[in-house]
């Protein structure tokens, strides 16, 4: 079990955290030398303040028309996504494991807190795992993928979780986490999780148009 | 019957206070009374029986004394709670802070041993 723990906890962590920087490294080179070559003109009009601006429209909950079309959907969307950047990032567990591997630690959310915001996010992956099941209009464009999408990002908070309370199986659940973890950070850069970069980028992008060209409101 | 309830009374209180001086022979478990707000159970700690099964000889292993920033190696600090000398958060380049020290006193051995629990659910357990 220690070898295994050192190994998972150890050389595959870094090995995919490098691979989640290093692959949207490259997916934002990419991204960047293809506009170039394709349709360079958008750089013309890519404005900071009105890409900013409907950034932060979009950001809050209620911003924007579509946000305030479908009520629960955007709680739930925002609730999601915060606990789900929020509970890992903040989490005493991995802030104490960073430290001791780097020497630099940050200030974490309580455990009872964290944990509650593990429960939003298990809780919001069932209900679009719900949604996409029984809405025809959202079944209707699901494939497969997408429900190996959701579950690669439910699994770690799963785990984690189960780990957390010492359910059952506590070394193993441990470890589960820790390797569904890395499946979830290499998969980032590569699949459609991937716009946790290009959603931002998108929305700069069509805020400077709707803003700068067509002088009109893209929320 | 009346007479009888000093009697107890004081039986309760030797009883109480003796348990309140228990001694490293029956630690159970690493006191967490040191922290404002403990969120883990405490660390699984049967001192003698684990310093035995480790094989430590050195009470300064763990209660151990500096002075001027050097390690003092035939002193001892076992009168002495860790938190006395390692506040809950570190100042500075003083000593590091308690939780820190622990971890950096249990873990780090149990890393180096390969022998000895790593994980935080293998310490801080929940019965
Ligand atoms: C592996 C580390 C370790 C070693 C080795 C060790 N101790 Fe301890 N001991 C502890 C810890 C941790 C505590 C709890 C300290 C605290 O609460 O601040 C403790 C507490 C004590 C206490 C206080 C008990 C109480 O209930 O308040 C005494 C006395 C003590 N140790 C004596 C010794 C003696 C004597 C030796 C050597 C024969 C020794 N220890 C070796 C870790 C160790
Ligand atoms: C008499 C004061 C004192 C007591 C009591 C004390 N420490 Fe320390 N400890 C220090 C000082 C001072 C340092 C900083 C040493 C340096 O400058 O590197 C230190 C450093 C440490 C370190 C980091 C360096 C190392 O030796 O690995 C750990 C871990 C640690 N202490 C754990 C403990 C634990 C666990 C206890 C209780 C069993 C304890 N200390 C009790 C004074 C104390
Ligand atoms: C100097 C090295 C060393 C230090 C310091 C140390 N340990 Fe250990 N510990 C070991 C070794 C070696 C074992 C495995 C013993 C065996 O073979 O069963 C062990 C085993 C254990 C176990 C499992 C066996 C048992 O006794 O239940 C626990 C729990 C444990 N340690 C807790 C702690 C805690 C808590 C601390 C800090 C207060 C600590 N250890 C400090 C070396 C150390
Ligand atoms: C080798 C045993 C050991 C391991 C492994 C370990 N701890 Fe601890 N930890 C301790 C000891 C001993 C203390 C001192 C107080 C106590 O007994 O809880 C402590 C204290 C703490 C504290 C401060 C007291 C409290 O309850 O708020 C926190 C938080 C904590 N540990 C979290 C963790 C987390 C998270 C992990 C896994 C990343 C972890 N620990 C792994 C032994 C361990
Ligand atoms: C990649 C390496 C990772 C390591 C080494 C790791 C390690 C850990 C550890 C040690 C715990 C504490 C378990 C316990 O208390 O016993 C934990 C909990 C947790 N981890 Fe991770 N983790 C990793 C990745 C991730 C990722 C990528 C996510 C999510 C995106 C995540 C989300 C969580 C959550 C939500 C909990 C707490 C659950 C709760 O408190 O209810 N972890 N992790």
């Amino acid at each position: 079990m220690h070898t295994i723990y050192e190994w998972v906890a150890g050389p595959l962590t870094w090995i995919a955290f490098l691979i989640f920087f290093g692959g949207l490294l490259y997916r934002l080179v990419r991204l960047v030398t293809l506009v170039r070559r394709k349709e360079p003109f958008i750089f013309t009009y890519m404005s900071l303040k009105y890409g900013l601006r409907s950034i932060l429209h979009w950001s809050l909950p209620f911003g924007t028309v579509n946000w305030r079309l479908h009520p629960v959907l955007t709680i739930v969307t925002f609730a999601f996504h915060i606990c789900l950047l929020a509970a890992p990032i903040f989490l005493m567990a991995h802030a104490i494991l960073f430290k001791e591997a780097w020497g630099v630690g940050w200030p974490s959310l309580p455990d009872a807190v964290a944990d509650g915001m593990t429960v939003v996010v298990i809780a919001g992956a069932i209900f679009f795992l719900v949604r996409r099941i029984v809405r025809p209009e959202v079944r209707f464009v699901t494939s497969a993928s997408d429900y190996v999408l959701l579950a690669i990002v439910a699994a770690p908070f799963v785990t984690g979780f189960i780990a957390y309370h010492q359910f059952f199986a506590y070394r193993w659940m441990l470890v589960a986490h820790m390797v569904s973890g890395q499946i979830m950070l290499v998969a980032i850069p590569f699949t459609r999780l991937a716009h946790m970069l290009f959603a931002p980028l998108t929305r700069a992008y069509m805020g400077s148009e709707f803003g700068g060209v067509r002088r009109a409101i893209d929320w | 019957m009346k007479s009888f309830v000093p009697v107890w009374l004081a039986i309760a209180l030797a009883l109480l206070s003796a348990a309140a001086l228990k001694a490293q022979e029956d630690m159970r478990t690493v006191p967490n009374d040191a922290f404002v707000s403990p969120q883990r159970p405490p660390s699984v700690f049967v001192h003698d029986a684990h310093n035995e099964a480790a094989g430590i000889d050195e009470c300064n292993q763990c209660h151990h004394v500096y002075r001027d920033g050097e390690l003092v190696a035939d002193e001892s600090s076992e009168d002495q709670r860790c938190s006395d000398c390692h506040a809950e958060e570190a100042a500075g380049d003083g000593p590091p802070a308690l939780m820190d020290a622990f971890h950096g006193n249990c873990k780090q051995c149990h890393l180096e041993n390969g022998k000895g629990p790593v994980m935080c659910g293998e310490c801080h357990q929940r019965q």
